[in-house]
């Protein structure tokens, strides 16, 4: 598997793009298919299958044209203030109808934005850095460009996070970041997992053991867990092999199967021998890790998983909740087969950085969750 | 990279762990002894235990931990993060926030390349050797000779030299990171006093075929700015150092190329703070209700109110001894001392007093189930009467006993805040890309717009090509679609 591959636009891939609004969508890339962006645009795929991630383009009727890099301009400062601007309702003359027209007439967006920049009353009173911010937001609306994200753990964790953070329970990038550190992930070690926080866990994890490793994953669902997020990140089938699921039934059972194989029918024959072949992985312990994203109480999980760890094995565990962790950590500080169980906060301020305007962002986000990590000993 | 066995060995390095505080490596040598405040403790004794194994000492310890056979340790099996905790310290160091933080941006994994400039004392560059595994690459420099000869030492012992991290005494600001590398690395991290010295250096080294990353860690934002006047110079994050008009790289009749004014890069230079706060977690009996606190008031005043009705009987008690006594001779001076003192008591604090006398008035109260009122009628009884100083009838309630009692052991709670002193400030985290604009343009040219083409094998290094694919084909921009719902 050359790496290089990895960066590029493929065939059955979902792409995420950013469009000139700022937000982000998601796209299927199928070669000799049309995607569509709805309420923006649609071009065809081929033109986009084979690019590298991360380049931006202009749909120019169904096809894609690359748009060049721009320096990014030192705007001067002016003596402009916003004294003598008038909020008022005539600011911005064209109406809706007027920019339709010249939408239809075929004009480019940056002379629809030039023209509106003309009618705009106050456009010259305006400080640059505010004549800049206008310029963008306008560009922003009426250009057809947008640009693809490479599918990395960070991007698609930002992106769910920014979604909808409780369906990852609010497991941050720095949040999972550290999760992958504390469990010692790496390749060719051997996990277990337990998480519902639409396998944003499990996917970073198969990426980090890069197809060399196991991964176990114990769900409450009769059938193999459905991880969403395991579609964004276009894991190969490689990465995708050390995945195995059991569900709590078999994982807690006695050891003998209640059926006996000779009862089954050919089909589940398989998947009964398979199932036992994965509970003797299981029961043969030696486990290098357990991590927990769980809407169950985790030190039940702990409890019935932690016989199956090797000595100085790691244990990790999110909760969006900081009452469950010092709970779990209460409790396991007062047994001796788990070592130094600490909870901890992540926290993350990002800046903007810009010439004269460098500055944290307005918006936080407030919770990453919580960790406790512990050592079984 | 350190034994992945079951058990120790002899020559394996371990991590001891004291106290959650206090760790350290060692490296198990047979006949060694490991000597600390927690006590004595052969190394033989260590070979054969399976890693995570608490083991005694073999004489007392002087920390008294342990109680009388001694104090104790566990043997642990090392992990970048451990290591972290644990290493000798030859310069400040990365910690877990900032390099999970960092190495998961970077997207660094396994089978990647990864540059580190310096490595100083080696807290990244284990954490970036475990994560990329057998398949990948670190490259990492130090220009300090001393301390590359530590970092390479230990590189060796853990397994991670030679093959998987190579690390080289140079100095990168000034000599670049030398030849050999170029155009192959995905992510490039800068820990340096004067990242904008590596930059350009950086960007040679950087793959082009594909996303390139690089960070640059500073703790002062002077650094920062100055950081990213130099990655802007330098062009990543799309942006790119010559005017939007000029199109070195590219055909500029390329039917790929799009006729659009460019835009600003829609991925921006970024910066980040991040900071890992320890929560201390304790337990608490259940938390006392104000009930408790009123009973209690209240019994105290209860108290003070009967010693106090005590003090006036005994006064009164006195007052008439002494009027008797000096109707019959004159010992009133001693009366005076006395209801002095008496007054001293009245007016001292309630509760159980110091005084000789307070066993028995207590006795006198605990007697009374119903106080005062009958009290009062037997004092009076059989002695002359005085004004009585009190003018109400004082009803007191008898104290309940609490049910939620405050000295219910069964009743804990968890109780967590963040420890008092945190770490306040590490360093900015400045990310950047380096766009692969040439090698998309040069693979957009290479299928041909529209046509049925497979998706051909991705060859490393490709350079853009300059063949125009024919001015003839008509390939005019076609007039942007105008979609409606967007205003």
């Amino acid at each position: 598997m050359s790496s290089s591959s990895q960066s590029l636009v493929q065939h059955g891939h979902s792409v995420l793009v950013r469009i000139a609004k700022g937000d982000i969508r998601h796209i299927k890339a199928e070669e000799n298919g049309t995607a569509v962006i709805p309420k923006f645009g649609s071009f065809l795929c081929n033109d986009l299958i084979g690019q590298p991630y991360g380049l931006t383009y202009e749909i120019v009727g169904k096809n894609l044209k690359l748009l060049p890099p721009r320096l990014l301009q030192e705007v001067e400062d002016t003596d402009a203030t916003n004294e003598l601007i008038s909020d008022g309702q005539l600011v911005q003359p064209l109406t809706l109808d007027e920019i339709k027209e010249l939408k239809q007439s075929g004009a480019h967006s940056s002379d629809i934005i030039q023209k509106q920049i003309e009618n705009h009353a106050n456009f010259a009173l305006k400080t640059e850095y505010s004549k800049e911010k206008y310029k963008k937001r306008k560009e922003a609306k009426y250009s057809k460009t947008f640009t693809t994200i490479e599918p990395t753990i960070f991007n698609v964790c930002e992106y769910w996070f920014a979604k909808d953070q409780t369906r990852i329970r609010d497991i941050r990038s720095d949040s999972l970041g550290q999760i992958l550190n504390l469990a010692n992930i790496h390749p060719g070690g051997r996990f277990l997992v337990v998480e519902d926080a639409s396998g944003i866990v499990a996917s970073a994890i198969l990426k980090r053991l890069g197809g060399d490793g196991q991964l176990l994953a114990i769900c409450d669902t009769e059938s193999p867990p459905a991880f969403p997020v395991m579609q964004q990140l276009n894991l190969t089938p490689d990465e995708i092999k050390p995945l195995r699921s059991l569900n709590w039934a078999t994982a807690l059972q006695d050891y003998n199967p209640i059926v006996p194989p000779s009862d089954l029918a050919p089909g589940e024959i398989r998947s009964e021998r398979q199932k036992s072949r994965l509970k003797k992985q299981l029961f043969a312990g030696e486990f290098d890790g357990l991590v927990i994203a769980t809407e169950y109480d985790p030190y039940s999980v702990i409890e019935r998983l932690a016989p199956f760890l090797g000595g100085s094995a790691l244990i990790v565990v999110h909760s969006p909740y900081i009452q469950i962790l010092s709970d779990l950590q209460a409790k396991l500080r007062n047994m001796p087969q788990y070592l130094s169980p600490s909870v901890t906060e992540g926290w993350l301020r990002r800046y903007q950085i810009l010439p004269g305007r460098t500055h944290p962002m307005m918006a936080m986000s407030g919770s990453g969750g919580f960790i406790l990590h512990a050592l079984k000993v | 990279m350190w034994s992945s066995k079951r058990t120790i060995a002899a020559g394996d390095t371990v991590i001891v762990w004291m106290t959650r505080d206090s760790l350290e490596p060692l490296v198990v040598t047979p006949n060694a002894v490991l000597h600390n405040k927690w006590g004595q403790y052969p190394h033989n004794a260590f070979i054969g235990l399976p890693y995570g194994s608490k083991v005694r000492s073999s004489a007392p310890s002087n920390s008294g931990r342990g109680g009388p056979t001694g104090g104790f340790l566990y043997i642990l099996r090392p992990t970048p993060e451990l290591w972290t905790l644990a290493l000798p310290h030859r310069t400040q160091i990365l910690y877990i926030a900032d390099i999970s933080f960092v190495v998961n941006w970077l997207n660094i994994g396994p089978g990647k390349r990864v540059v580190e400039a310096g490595t100083g004392s080696g807290s990244f560059s284990h954490s970036v050797a475990r994560t990329v595994g057998r398949e990948g690459r670190l490259f990492t420099f130090e220009f300090h000779e001393q301390r590359a000869m530590k970092a390479k030492a230990e590189f060796e012992k853990h397994g991670l030299s030679p093959g998987l991290v190579t690390l080289q005494h140079r100095n990168v600001c000034k000599d670049g990171f030398g030849e050999g590398i170029e155009d192959s690395i995905d992510a490039v991290f800068l820990d340096l006093p004067a990242p904008w010295e590596a930059i350009p250096h950086a960007k040679k080294v950087l793959r082009k075929d594909g996303v390139a990353r690089i960070c640059c860690f500073s703790p002062c934002i002077e650094q920062v700015i100055r950081t990213v006047t130099a990655l802007n110079d330098a062009g990543f994050s799309g942006t790119h150092t010559l005017p939007p008009t000029s199109r070195v790289h590219s055909n500029p009749t390329s039917r790929f190329l799009s006729q659009h004014p460019p835009l600003p890069s829609l991925t921006e230079i970024t910066m980040f703070e991040t900071l890992q706060r320890p929560i201390e977690v304790s337990s608490t009996p259940k938390l006392a209700s104000i009930e408790d606190a009123a009973d209690r008031l209240k019994a105290a005043e209860i108290k003070r109110e009967e010693k106090r009705l005590r003090q006036i009987a005994q006064n009164r008690e006195k007052e008439a001894l002494d009027k008797a006594l000096a109707e019959g001779g004159g010992s009133g001076g001693s009366g005076a001392g006395k209801r002095k003192q008496s007054e001293g008591d009245e007016d001292g604090e309630a509760g159980e007093g110091a005084n000789g006398d307070g066993d028995v008035k207590r006795a006198k109260t605990q007697s009374s189930t119903t106080p005062e009122e009958g009290e009062g009628e037997k004092e009076e009884e059989g002695l002359p009467r005085v004004p009585v100083l009190t003018t109400r009838e004082i009803k007191l309630p008898v104290p309940a006993r609490s049910k939620s009692g405050k000295y219910d052991m069964e009743g804990k709670i968890a109780v967590s805040k963040a420890l008092p002193e945190v770490r306040g400030h590490t360093s900015y985290l400045t990310f950047a890309c380096l766009v692969p604009y040439a090698y998309a343009l040069a693979q957009g040219e290479k299928k041909g717009t529209g046509a049925v083409v497979e998706v051909k094998e991705v060859v490393n290094g490709a350079t853009p090509s300059t063949e125009s694919k024919g001015e003839g084909e008509a390939e005019k921009s076609a007039e942007p679609e105008v979609k409606d719902g967007d205003a």
